[in-house]
């Protein structure tokens, strides 16, 4: 990696580079060890280990011949699919950084990331080809990953040995300045992670993986490579069966899922629309994680009493992917709280501070600081991050080192674990040329929850919902673009001027157009 | 039902559930649902729900995918191609 271009410090090439502690050599030793396991189902087909490791070098090549190597970041724009898969392993394979972004990303959006990350190549689906080459030129090579443009035949095999701190792949998540943030993950951070959670859960080669979360939200790590490590299987459900809950269920069901993991509104829109306690838990499913936001006591007690799986809910920031985690015992079904974030993992050390930055004490409230091998390297095209990573999230201290999450400390929000920064959306609308100011806040919860906003539009304008979503299209991702609009006169606002939120989300809740014009 | 019915259906649908009846007529057959997220996950099993309930079409999960939920052409052509099943 050239250091003029980002500030992040992933550039110590003279560290000893090695294969075993890099996330692509998992493929490859699964694929020496269970060539015709399966190792990967999704929409567009199916994958045995020994298919995938062929095909990533197939596209390893294709991408080397664009001048993609060590160091280098390679976007990748495409529905969740086996073609998803073995383009990461392939970018993996050169020594790059892959950069995951959801199909549904908007072309203007994906050459936004792509050029903010300086990427040297582009992996689509081959309708993509067109719109991506006008957004972005001759300055990257593009690459059409379809699984049947990859040929049959023996390629040369890639296998390019990394340094542990050398990036595996970029996350980027909402700005509240609205500017994405690109979370720079290194091979350390993931395996770290990885690792952990396969000696934790016990992965084994018969395992068979759910892959719920979005590639580009840091759950899919867990799944997809916590699958590899053991030889496993990982099971790609698709963005638009992601919230069709009596389907997923069936899905959880017909292919016989033994470890699943999602954000726990799902979990519930399963069991009150899907139908999931309707039937005896499958004696295969022996673990159920959670994440990315509190599970309210309730819906973990009627789990609990439907399945004997251990049921684990794991806390971290895409900065530290994972950093505690919590294993429910029959003690917490009858606590009033929800599930607490538990206990340091993955070798990380946590604790919690109060704002004078004094250590917070058994009972009390602090922000949660993490430092250890998951924490970032840094914001891509930022200073590198070095030392404790502060979270931004409230918790409480219980007894033995566990954590209860309290809240946040910004307006940071989550929506069905998404994490947004309503600042990021206002600037987007702001920029809307009918708008001359806006605020955004989220009502109702869990699954239904939403993001409305309150729109002051400019004089004699009245922007409708679908164009300020179109608009909104143009930069934000599909879960950050706003659900509501309400058009009001002026903002309300508190004595100190700020907008006054508590007031609006109180006002929302109805799809109302009130037109002022 | 013919496709010209389903497409006026579902255009009806659309605009008073997601978009508050998209007071300035924006939606057309060819707006992209799943891009500008009119169509986000919870909407589209919201969708799939009211096309069980009021076509009685029950959509397979093979079928649910982004080519076919593209925009309301594509879902009505998707739904036209299905055979009804139960017609309660």
């Amino acid at each position: 990696m050239n250091t003029a271009e980002s500030g992040v410090a992933v550039a110590d090439l003279a560290a000893v580079p090695s294969r075993s502690g890099s996330l692509h050599r998992l493929v490859r030793q699964a694929a020496d060890r269970y060539p015709d396991r399966p190792a990967v189902t999704a929409p567009d087909g199916a994958l045995s280990y020994a298919e995938l490791d062929r095909r990533a070098d197939a596209l390893a090549g294709q991408l080397a011949g664009l001048g993609v190597g060590r160091g280098d970041r390679v976007v990748i724009w495409t529905e969740k699919s086996c073609a998803a898969i073995v383009a990461m392993q392939a970018v993996l394979r050169l020594g790059a950084a892959y950069v995951p972004l959801d199909g549904a990303t908007p072309v203007a959006r994906a050459g936004l990331v792509a050029r903010n990350c300086a990427a040297r190549a582009v992996c689509v689906p081959t309708e993509r080809l067109a719109p991506i080459t006008a957004e972005l030129g001759g300055t990257v090579g593009y690459v059409d990953i379809e699984l049947d443009a990859l040929g049959a035949g023996e390629p040369d095999r890639y296998d390019q040995p990394v340094g542990p701190d050398e990036l595996a792949y970029i996350l980027y998540t909402s700005g509240s300045t609205g500017v994405p943030k690109g979370v720079c993950i290194t091979h350390r951070n993931a395996r770290s992670f990885v690792d952990w959670a396969v000696a934790e859960l016990d992965v084994r080669p018969d395992d068979r993986l759910a892959n719920h979360a979005p590639l580009t939200f840091d759950l899919s790590v867990l799944d997809i490579y916590a699958a590899f490590a053991a030889g496993a299987s990982v099971h790609l459900v698709s963005k638009e069966l992601a919230y069709a809950p009596t389907q997923l269920v069936e899905f959880l069901r017909s292919q016989r899922i033994s470890i699943w993991y999602s954000v726990p509104s799902v979990l519930t829109l399963m069991m009150r629309s899907g139908g999931l306690l309707d039937e005896p838990a499958p004696d295969v499913l022996r673990v159920v994680l959670f994440a990315g936001e509190p599970f309210p006591i309730p819906h973990v007690r009627r789990l609990a009493r439907w399945t004997s799986a251990r049921l684990l809910n794991l806390y971290g920031p895409t900065e530290t992917n994972v950093c505690t985690y919590h294993e429910v015992q029959p003690a917490d079904l009858t606590r009033d709280r929800p599930v607490p974030i538990g206990r340091a993992s993955c070798g990380d050390v946590v604790w919690a501070v109060r704002p004078d930055g004094s250590r917070a004490e058994l009972g009390e409230e602090g922000e949660l600081l993490v430092d250890g091998p998951t924490v970032m390297a840094g914001y891509w095209g930022r200073e590198p991050h070095r030392g404790t990573y502060p979270t931004g999230d409230v918790v409480r201290v219980l007894a033995d080192g566990a954590y209860d999450y309290v809240g946040r400390r910004d307006h940071m929000v989550k929506v069905r674990g998404h994490r947004i920064e309503l600042g990021e959306i206002e600037a987007t609308l702001n920029a809307h040329p009918d708008v001359h100011d806006a605020a955004v806040v989220v009502t109702g919860d869990g699954m239904y929850a939403n993001l409305e906003a309150f729109v002051v539009p400019v004089e004699g304008r009245s922007p409708g919902v679908l164009g300020l979503k179109r608009h909104s299209a143009q930069s934000l991702p599909t879960y950050m673009i706003v659900d509501r609009v309400h058009l009001v006169p002026e903002l309300p606002r508190t004595r100190n001027g700020k907008v006054d939120r508590a007031k609006l989300a109180a006002l929302g809740g109805e799809p109302v157009m009130q037109n002022v014009s | 039902m013919s496709q010209d019915l389903v497409t006026d259906r579902l255009i009806d649908f659309i605009r008073e559930r997601f978009l508050a009846g998209d007071p300035n007529g924006e939606l057309t057959v060819e707006t992209p649902l799943l891009e500008w997220g009119v169509l986000d996950s919870l909407n589209t099993a919201v969708l799939l729900t009211h096309i069980r309930d009021e076509m009685g079409i029950t959509i397979s999960p093979v079928h649910i995918n982004g080519r076919n939920f593209a925009t309301v052409a594509s879902i009505a052509a998707l739904i036209t191609s299905i055979p009804v099943v139960s017609a309660s």
